[in-house]
């Protein structure tokens, strides 16, 4: 492992002074992405900044403005957590589909995304629930969508000096079904090929896809065909999610290949929830 | 620029205060400064299991964790199983129903076992599946240490 100093936090501030003070900082919290980076060689860290037990980050709550889910809370914390499995089952099911248990039990939602994989599991889903960021720096508080905060593979909205503090999943929360879909060459660990959200939203859907775009990507063709122009066949609709992805050939599958397990997914997806639009 | 940090933490019940580069990982630490060898090292990324200990009763991957992470925290090892040179039930399990060939990932399936068995007393096989989805037996020994476990649930 590439040598580099450590700095324990004890609050935001502290985390936000060391990002100030050297640009070569890097926040660590469940250190899944992290660690495994800089082994690789993938970031170059002089510095490691550990937020995981700042007590405010460590916010899990619901109340009248939806559910905070704080930057220090595991995927297993999210996926047990009872408002989740009850409002937005599709979070879970986005969370617990990420790696193994015990990497669950450290790797967390803002983890995740601040990673900005355009295949994170916990992407297409956030999209689908309207997820917003809340980010601190110092310029003070703001948030932005989740759709406005992945920018680029393995870039976010984040200006330097800035970190996440919490997810919201705001209300209302959606009245439907919702699945998350994952199609990847093992059954175990193994990074999504493609990943594929649908969640019904009443009469509407939404839908959001990761690996197949530089970013994940909602699939607004089909949501438009089915919400708009009442197309109500799920293969027909699914078939113009072509119009909203631009996948690329990797290890883990070819462009024609993704275009079409992106098709059998979406379609499955859209089955699976159907009974509760009607 | 790497200055050592001081650490204070409790391992398999023992009190312990060490020194630790601060990129060290908690799998390294365990191996080469605790010299508790019970913990394996695998693939380093996360991916195999071998490296499982219990950090505050939770089970993590120490590849993936610092050793400077370990501060105010409890360890527990495969070592730690053991009281009064009486093997823990899980690990009697192990050996009744052969629940290995090589062995070297044995030490992780136990630590992950174990902790299942204390949040979940009675596991289905679904939930023995979920919680040792991060362990990996290139021996292939699972059924073997399904029945384990399956011998300790209640
Ligand atoms: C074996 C294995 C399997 C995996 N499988 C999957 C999978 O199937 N699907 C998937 O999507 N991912 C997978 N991952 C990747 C990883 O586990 C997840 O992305 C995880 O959610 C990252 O969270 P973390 O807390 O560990 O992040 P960390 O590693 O601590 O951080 C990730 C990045 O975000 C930055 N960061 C962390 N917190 C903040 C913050 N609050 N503000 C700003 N920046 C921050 C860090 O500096 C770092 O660059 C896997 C990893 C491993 C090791
Ligand atoms: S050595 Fe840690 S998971 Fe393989
Ligand atoms: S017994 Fe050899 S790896 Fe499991």
């Amino acid at each position: 492992m590439p040598a580099f100093t450590y700095q324990k936090c004890s609050d935001l501030s502290q985390a936000m002074k060391w990002l100030a003070e050297d640009k070569d900082t890097f926040l660590l919290a469940g250190g899944t992405d992290l660690l495994v980076g800089i082994r690789g060689g993938k970031f170059k860290a002089r510095q490691v900044a550990d937020i995981k037990d700042i007590e405010e980050l460590k916010i899990l709550k619901e109340d009248q403005k939806g559910i905070t889910i704080g930057a220090g809370v595991t995927l297993n914390e999210i996926a047990q957590f009872e408002p989740v499995q009850k409002n937005v089952p599709i979070l879970a099911e986005g969370c617990n589909s990420i790696g193994t248990y015990s990497v669950r039990n450290r790797a967390t939602l803002v983890g995740n995304i601040c990673n900005a994989s355009p295949a994170a599991d916990t992407a297409a889903p956030l999209y689908c629930l309207g997820a917003i960021v809340k980010i601190a720096g110092p310029g003070g508080e703001r948030q932005v969508g989740i759709e406005d905060f992945f920018t680029g593979p393995g870039q976010s909205a984040l200006k330097a000096g800035e970190l996440v503090t919490a997810i919201l999943i705001p209300k209302p929360y959606p009245q439907g079904k919702g699945v998350y879909k994952k199609a990847s060459r093992t059954r175990s660990v193994d990074l999504a090929t493609v990943g594929v959200a649908v969640q019904r939203w009443g009469q509407e859907v939404r839908i959001a896809l990761g690996a197949v775009a530089p970013t994940p990507v909602r699939a607004s063709s089909v949501e438009k065909a089915i919400n708009e122009e009442n197309v109500t066949d799920a293969a027909q609709a699914a078939s113009l999610v072509e119009k909203d992805i631009s996948p690329i050939s990797d290890l883990r599958g070819s462009r024609e290949y993704r275009y079409h397990i992106s098709k059998v997914l979406v379609r499955r997806g859209l089955e699976e929830t159907e009974e509760v639009c009607s | 620029m790497t200055e050592k940090l001081t650490i204070s933490f409790t391992v398999n019940g023992m009190e312990e205060k060490r020194e630790v580069p601060p990129h060290q990982t908690l799998l390294k630490f365990i191996r080469e400064e605790l010299k508790l060898t019970g913990t394996k090292e695998g693939c380093e990324v996360g991916e195999c299991g071998a490296c499982m200990v219990l950090l505050d009763n939770i089970p993590v991957n120490s590849c993936l964790v610092l050793a400077a992470e370990l501060d105010g925290k409890e360890l527990v090892t495969i070592e730690g199983l053991a009281k009064n040179g009486e093997l823990d039930r899980v690990q009697k399990a192990f050996i009744d129903h052969a629940a290995f060939q090589c062995g070297y990932c044995t030490p992780g399936m136990i630590i992950s076992a174990r902790a299942l068995l204390e949040r979940n007393p009675n596991p289905t096989d679904e939930d023995i599946s979920a919680a040792l989805s991060g362990n990996l037996c290139r021996c292939g020994a699972y059924q073997e240490i399904r029945q384990a476990i399956k011998a300790c649930s209640k």
